[in-house]
């Protein structure tokens, strides 16, 4: 994470000749320009960073999307879709000098179809409104984001949301079928099938989680459950983290999947006894929900021996739910975190690492010495089952210099869980708020990769410029920051000589100001097309410093 | 692509001596030029005719795939990467020469770790050697297509199996990759986190993409806890659509079911003889469920009930680990076994998925296309999935056998496609369904070309095959 970028100024000449040329088939009321109009676009979910878009449109068809798309390529001007705006990293930031297109009108469910058990749906419509619609039938939308009352569909698309229960059930891209997407060019692309498996590259799986960097989704076929016959949770606490993260590994080790399995430390804990009284213990060091789901048989067995397994694992108390809205009150708490840390903390910023599951206590071990480090309080709310943690940094955005402390501890977090062989994003995403880790987690040969995948969508750079990918240059400046933030890490790979840099190991070789590439690689630049050297612009460097451990 | 189109001769250059000469300095006699070894490098178990490439290349670690890419790239020389060649869609034919990697000398096991349920393999490394391996971990690799294919072949063809209905393809099994790209570079996806929204999603984009993006060097996989409990049975139906049906209402009442086969008459006579077995020549599932012990009984219940109302038999239950081991063998060698029904045949095969909804309807005007035809065409797949095959034995001295399995074929494709289904189901596109990817993916197409030529832009990883670019 950057400190916030300074505000663009508005471009007016060319804001009017946008908004002309999109009012031509808009009503005057879909396309916002008024300071007070854009105003409440100029975030999303990450709200340190704001920006207001030159133009909002609002299309109610995919014709009309498209024809946004048509009219801003051939203006080159940018465009950043966006759903509901519940983003936790940014991805839905506006560009001062872009449009920002809203898909908040595309809110019909186009089918159900029981017999498949598939839903077509508009990408507006919420994540709850799908699971909602199709419960007289029986059936859910298994993937639930924390956020899933306000988040939209596209939204959990572009950002391949998880939830409690994508443990058992996966994630976004485990329940969609098909999509239609917007190209720039203003195409529509159907992809993905109604059956099993469509031949060819994987563009669903490309296209989810891609942060509308390579398309703009129009519609979305979700798979749906039937809901299952039963449900019980299991409540175990425990007065030791390390305890607590060993039943994890205990639990999965047993064979069992569990439908939803969440920890809680005792900040969370408190700050959620306080806000929704959910019956949790505020005086043991963490709090573990695991669940079954299933026929009554196998949830009784389940629950059985989960029990033991916690009781074995040294839980000082566990308590199963005894009926449906004991196991909805269990589970309010756990849901209610991120407002409940709200209202402990003038501010808290929430981050997002996975690790392997068999190093959570020591991770959690080393956060607690980074809260006496940075002297700000943190919270952990986990997806324990997959090793997705939640760390919610406490901090007061009017106290001078908190928000940088915040930020390094971020960071620091983000590392740490590379360090162990984890990733910097479970399922919040880059958007603007990772794109500097994105340097440190992946190589110089793999960032060329992404952008090779970018051009083949998107080869002007106009959809969500500035996010999920980074420019090899940016990477550049950020190891330039770390050397002098005195960072160890990259300082083993980088040298700094006087304004010189010098690359060990690798095949680029600095000349003067400007980098110059030596052996060359022309993967993504395709033959007989104009390429935009997007991985070898002159002035940088092909960074090959990666931190990631493959362990063997 | 038709076959006869194959067989039209393609201009191809030798490989540069000097580039020979380098490959030889580096790999010594793990380079094989012999004819023998290119021919049988040139095909697979499809019903293509072989096509060699010009030298076989044995690397043993992802280093020299690398520098073998590297060479290849500097002289435009194609590259093929190979497993064992159980493909059935003429995947690793040559069709423009060049260097095939053969990677079964890449075979170990890097790394079992059994508290986060995954593993890491060379890409040469077959399933069931590395089920051996995990023997006695509690843990097992699910993905199972019918041949002992490598982890590295059926991660570039997304494989799937008898238990995908369960355990899902190698979609959603595979982790992280190491990828050899064109130009000789490495790369390293997705990693042993079980979730990452970080950039794009480069595994399952190369998971699928049948060599023609990058080579993929290793894998790390999900493992899965072996379960509890296991019961397997079969039983008989009066018709194959009644069977049908039954798996149809499993499906749909969320029983999971961890494998669920159809098998026609003729194919359950083929499978007799073939593995040896005394099943009732009727149609049949072959089942299994997986689960806790009052799991397992109370899905077998459910199915048997469901089975009753459309006139199955009585379940037969293969209790015995070594009852169930030769079950599924035998369902693994049905396509063997079906080839042997019409002896010195090739065997022809179809490889369509329709929706679940779809399914009896596809199945029923299937079998009409099946009782039509000249030859024994025998049916059979994991209806689970919506996905079935027929092997169409064909006699290679009569071409009109040829034409007729190549009109069914495309009777068959073209009714999944209007069914919302797709031209192949788990075997790939290679060659043989090429053609049929225009029909079913139009625009999306162009997206696929592009994504093409921007990570192989002089086309020379495996060229021809998947998609179309320029004059392959």
């Amino acid at each position: 994470m950057t400190a916030p970028a300074e505000q663009i100024a508005v471009d007016l000449e060319r804001q009017r000749e946008v908004v002309s040329a999109l009012r031509t088939f808009l009503p005057e009321s879909a396309v916002l320009f008024a300071q007070e109009d854009v105003k409440p676009y100029e975030c999303d979910g990450l709200t340190a960073y704001r920006q207001v878009p030159m133009v909002v449109a609002l299309p109610e068809t995919e014709e009309q999307v498209c024809r946004i798309l048509k009219e801003c390529h051939a203006r080159k001007v940018p465009v950043v879709a966006r759903g509901a705006g519940t983003g936790l990293s940014g991805g839905a930031l506006p560009l001062g000098n872009g449009v920002l297109l809203s898909l908040a009108k595309f809110m019909r469910i186009v089918q159900m179809d029981v017999r498949s058990r598939t839903a077509r749906v508009q990408p507006g419509v919420r994540n709850l409104a799908i699971s909602d619609a199709a419960s007289p039938l029986g059936l859910y939308y298994a993937p639930d984001p924390s956020s899933q009352i306000a988040c939209s569909i596209g939204g959990n698309v572009a950002e391949n949301s998880g939830g409690i229960h994508c443990l058992k059930y996966g994630l976004t891209v485990h329940n969609i079928l098909k999509l239609r997407v917007a190209t720039i060019e203003g195409d529509i692309v159907e992809i993905g099938a109604d059956a099993l498996d469509a031949p060819g590259y994987d563009l669903l799986a490309l296209m989810t989680g891609s942060e509308g960097m390579l398309g703009v989704v129009t519609e979305v076929t979700v798979r749906l459950l039937p809901k299952p016959e039963y449900a019980q949770v299991v409540m175990a606490s425990f007065d030791d983290l390390a305890k607590a993260g060993e039943a994890v590994a205990s639990v999965i080790a047993t064979g069992i999947v569990p439908a939803g399995f969440e920890m809680m430390d005792q900040a969370a804990t408190r700050a959620v006894e306080g806000f929704v009284q959910a019956g949790y213990r505020t005086d043991v060091a963490a709090v573990l929900l695991c669940e079954s789901d299933g026929t009554r048989e196998e949830v009784a067995d389940d629950i059985r021996r989960i029990q033991e397994v916690m009781e074995k694992s040294g839980a000082v108390q566990t308590q199963v739910s005894r009926d449906e809205p004991e196991r909805l009150r269990f589970w309010a708490g756990r849901k209610a975190a991120f407002p409940a840390a709200g209202a402990i903390s003038p501010d808290y910023y929430c981050m997002d690492g996975t690790i392997p599951k068999k190093r959570l206590g020591e991770v959690l071990r080393r956060i607690t010495a980074m809260e006496e480090k940075y002297g700000l309080r943190c919270a952990n709310v986990f997806h324990a089952g997959d090793g997705n943690l939640h760390p919610l940094i406490l901090y007061d955005a009017n106290e001078p210099g908190a928000f940088a402390r915040t930020e390094a501890f971020g960071a620091e977090i983000l590392e740490l869980c590379l360090e162990v062989g984890g990733t910097i994003t479970g399922e919040h995403g880059v958007g603007v708020e990772k794109i500097n880790q994105m340097c440190a987690q992946f190589s110089s040969a793999e960032l060329a990769v992404f952008h090779a995948v970018k051009w083949a969508f998107d080869q002007e750079g106009l959809l969500n410029p500035g996010k999920a990918v980074p420019t090899l240059r940016r990477c550049v400046e950020y190891g330039r920051m770390h050397v002098h933030a005195g960072q160890e890490k990259f300082r083993s790979r980088f040298k700094v000589q006087g304004s010189r840099f010098k690359v060990q190991g690798s095949r680029f070789k600095v000349q003067g100001s400007r980098f110059k590439v030596q052996g060359s690689s022309n993967i993504g630049r395709p033959m007989n097309t104009k390429f935009p050297t997007l991985n070898f612009e002159p002035g940088t460097l092909n960074t090959e410093h990666r931190t990631r451990n493959i362990e063997h | 692509m038709t076959l006869s189109a194959i067989h039209r001769a393609r201009p191809r250059d030798p490989l540069p001596e000097a580039l020979l000469g380098e490959l030889r300095a580096r790999l010594g006699d793990r380079l094989a030029t012999s004819a023998a070894a290119r021919e049988q490098h040139g095909k697979d178990e499809s019903a293509h005719p072989i096509t060699p490439p010009d030298a076989v290349a044995f690397p043993t670690s992802t280093a020299e795939v690398a520098e073998i890419a590297r060479l290849c790239a500097r002289d435009g020389v194609p590259m093929i990467a190979f497993g064992v060649g159980t493909s059935v869609e003429g995947h690793v034919l040559a069709i423009h020469g060049g260097v095939c990697l053969d990677l079964s000398r890449m075979n170990r096991v890097l790394a079992v770790h059994v508290d986060d349920l995954d593993a890491r393999v060379e890409a040469g490394v077959t399933r069931k050697q590395l089920n051996r391996h995990l023997h006695g971990s509690g843990l097992f690799f699910p993905i199972d297509p019918g041949a002992d294919a490598t982890i590295g072949g059926m991660a570039a063809t997304r494989a799937s199996g008898t238990n995908a209905v369960r355990y899902g393809t190698m979609r959603e099994n595979v982790l992280g990759l190491t990828v050899v790209l064109a130009d000789g570079r490495v790369i390293h996806t997705g990693g042993r986190a079980r979730k990452s929204s970080a950039g794009y999603d480069l595994t399952r984009l190369f998971v699928g993409s049948e060599g023609t993006l990058g080579i993929i060097t290793e894998i790390t996989l999900r493992l899965h806890p072996q379960p509890e409990a296991v019961s397997a049975a079969v039983c008989a139906f009066p018709t194959v659509d009644a069977a049908v049906r039954t798996v149809i209402q499993t499906i749909q009442l969320g029983v999971p079911i961890a494998r669920c086969e159809l098998l026609d008459t003729l194919t359950v006579q083929a499978v007799n003889r073939y593995s040896k077995l005394s099943l009732r020549e009727a149609p049949m599932l072959f089942m299994e469920f997986h689960g806790t012990p009052a799991g397992v009984e109370e899905q077998a219940r459910t199915v048997q009930e469901l089975a009753k109302e459309l006139g199955g038999m009585d379940f037969e239950w293969a209790t015995q680990q070594e009852d169930r081991n030769r079950l599924w063998q035998a369902r693994h060698d049905a396509y063997l076994a079906c080839r042997q029904v019409r002896p010195g045949s090739r065997a022809f095969t179809t490889d369509v998925c329709v929706p679940i909804s779809r399914l009896a309807e596809c199945i029923a005007a299937t079998n009409e296309d099946i009782t039509r035809a000249s030859m024994p065409v025998a049916l059979f797949g994991h209806v689970g999935d919506g996905n079935f095959h027929l092997v169409i034995p064909i006699d290679e001295t009569r071409p009109a056998d040829l034409e007729e399995a190549e009109a069914i074929n495309r009777r068959v494709v073209s009714r999944a496609l209007e069914m919302g289904g797709t031209c192949t189901g788990e075997h790939g596109v290679g060659i043989g369904k090429l053609d049929y990817l225009d029909a079913e993916h139009g625009d999306a197409m162009s997206v696929m070309r592009s994504l093409k030529e921007a990570l192989d832009p002089r086309n020379l990883l495996n060229p021809g095959k998947v998609i179309r670019v320029r004059d392959s």
